[in-house]
């Protein structure tokens, strides 16, 4: 007597939903894994349940190497098995859809003795013509602004350090062994050698002309010579203007507010102004 | 001291409009229905039912979708811009990223309202424009005045 072998469970796959234009063919698919060997007692079945509806009824049987196709219900003459047993697929071809095809379509496959198996379904949805995906234009318009955006302000900081540095280079290549104070992008260009005629012309967003001839003069007195090397004439740049920015060295902060001890929102409320 | 919370009271007061009239599904009403940008709310037997939006033309409603919450994301980070200059900008200068940016929101919620107003609900006779659109509109006026301020202030300069 034979012993009736385990049973294992058997997965389904078939698609989540598809898609489909008025008058066209679709291709269900639907598939299984299972640990045995496919039998030659493998059946496939598919069953339909219309939208809105809570009955379904049965559209196609595969069994016993043979192949049932609906003759009576609503896919009579439009439905055809497309798929190969012996390689466990039990595609169906749907043709020539109406809207009335709108609807759930389930596959269940058994492979015995692996019979204990959840049937998979798959949403049939017929268009008119294939819309667009929600808030595909949404997010484009979004994207394309932002990106727009960010492209904007890249370019313009670019243009700006180019320009800057470009200014640099070649007033290096005018003056060229002449101490090279001010060569931070933000400097703006190279003061001449002369510090009593202060730099009046400054590149785009460079600081005021005030921290300009500060920063001129005391690199100045630190610089000494005219051999600098142009690290160490940076570093001192930098330092001076840290420190000057620490203790509010001359002519720094000059919008701070009229009281004695001003406060921090005080102090940055009366820098605005109309005129 | 005024001028400074006046501008940022204005702001804020213009980002929560702004915000209130792209998320809250109310612009358009009638007795039992509130409805646009995102969904529709039915009252059926004095239950609100909230579906999806059917029967519109999607490229219109979704342009409106996009602009009002690109008028959104711009004027919050007007506010942003708005603080980080208070602190960088060189004396004597205007505040014109602040500015720019305030009036793209005002570009964007125009046009987001002027879609609507065009081709959503043009031919419906049940039914009027609610409280979201209004503040639409609102939310226009409010951020074209802030952007005409900040393009003229200036930080004093010394």
């Amino acid at each position: 007597m034979r012993v009736p072998e385990q049973s294992q469970a058997i997965v389904i796959y078939t698609g989540w939903e598809r898609h489909a234009l008025l008058g066209s063919d679709i291709r269900l698919s639907c598939s299984f894994f299972s640990w045995r060997w496919t039998s030659e007692d493998v059946t496939f079945s598919w069953t339909y349940r219309p939208d809105g509806s809570r009955d379904s009824i049965s559209v196609f049987h595969y069994t016993g190497g043979m192949a049932y196709v609906d003759n009576k219900g609503p896919f009579r003459d439009r439905l055809e098995f497309v798929g190969n047993p012996a390689r466990r697929d039990g595609s169906i071809l749907l043709k020539n859809l109406d809207f009335s095809d709108n609807g759930t379509f389930t596959c269940d496959a058994k492979n015995p003795p692996d019979i204990v198996g959840r049937p998979s379904s798959v949403r049939l949805l017929v268009f008119e013509k294939v819309p667009i995906q929600a808030g595909v234009i949404t997010g484009s318009i979004i994207g394309a602004v932002l990106g727009l955006l960010v492209l904007i302000v890249v370019i313009y900081y670019l243009m700006r350090f180019l320009v800057a540095r470009r200014v640099f280079s070649l007033s290096v290549s005018k003056h060229g062994k002449k101490k090279k104070e001010g060569s931070q992008q933000r400097q703006g260009p190279v003061p001449p050698a002369d510090p009593s005629k202060p730099v009046r012309r400054m590149a785009a967003g460079a600081r005021s002309n005030q921290q300009q001839r500060t920063v001129v003069r005391k690199t100045e007195g630190v610089g000494g010579g005219g051999e600098e090397g142009p690290g160490r004439v940076l570093m001192t740049i930098e330092l001076e203007l840290t420190r000057k920015n620490g203790e509010k060295g001359p002519g720094g902060e000059g919008g701070m507010g009229r009281s004695a001890a001003p406060g921090f929102l005080s102090r940055l409320a009366n820098q605005l102004t109309f005129k | 001291m005024l001028v400074l919370a006046g501008i940022i009271v204005v702001h804020i007061t213009s980002i929560i409009l702004l915000l209130v009239a792209a998320i809250d599904n109310a612009w358009w009403i009638t007795d039992s229905v509130s409805t646009d940008l995102w969904g529709r709310w039915e009252l059926t037997n004095s239950v609100w039912h909230y579906t999806n939006l059917k029967n519109y033309p999607e490229e219109y409603l979704q342009t409106v979708q996009a602009t009002s919450v690109l008028a959104c994301i711009f004027a919050i980070l007007a506010l942003f811009v708005f603080v980080a200059q208070l602190f960088t900008l060189p004396k004597g200068q205007r505040f014109t990223f602040t500015g720019i940016l305030q009036l793209i929101a005002c570009l964007c919620i125009m046009i987001a309202a002027s879609i609507y107003t065009a081709e959503l609900h043009a031919d419906d006779t049940v039914g009027g424009y609610g409280h979201s659109y209004v503040l639409a509109w609102i939310s226009f006026v409010l951020t074209f005045v802030l952007a005409v301020t900040y393009l003229v202030l200036r930080k004093k300069s010394e």
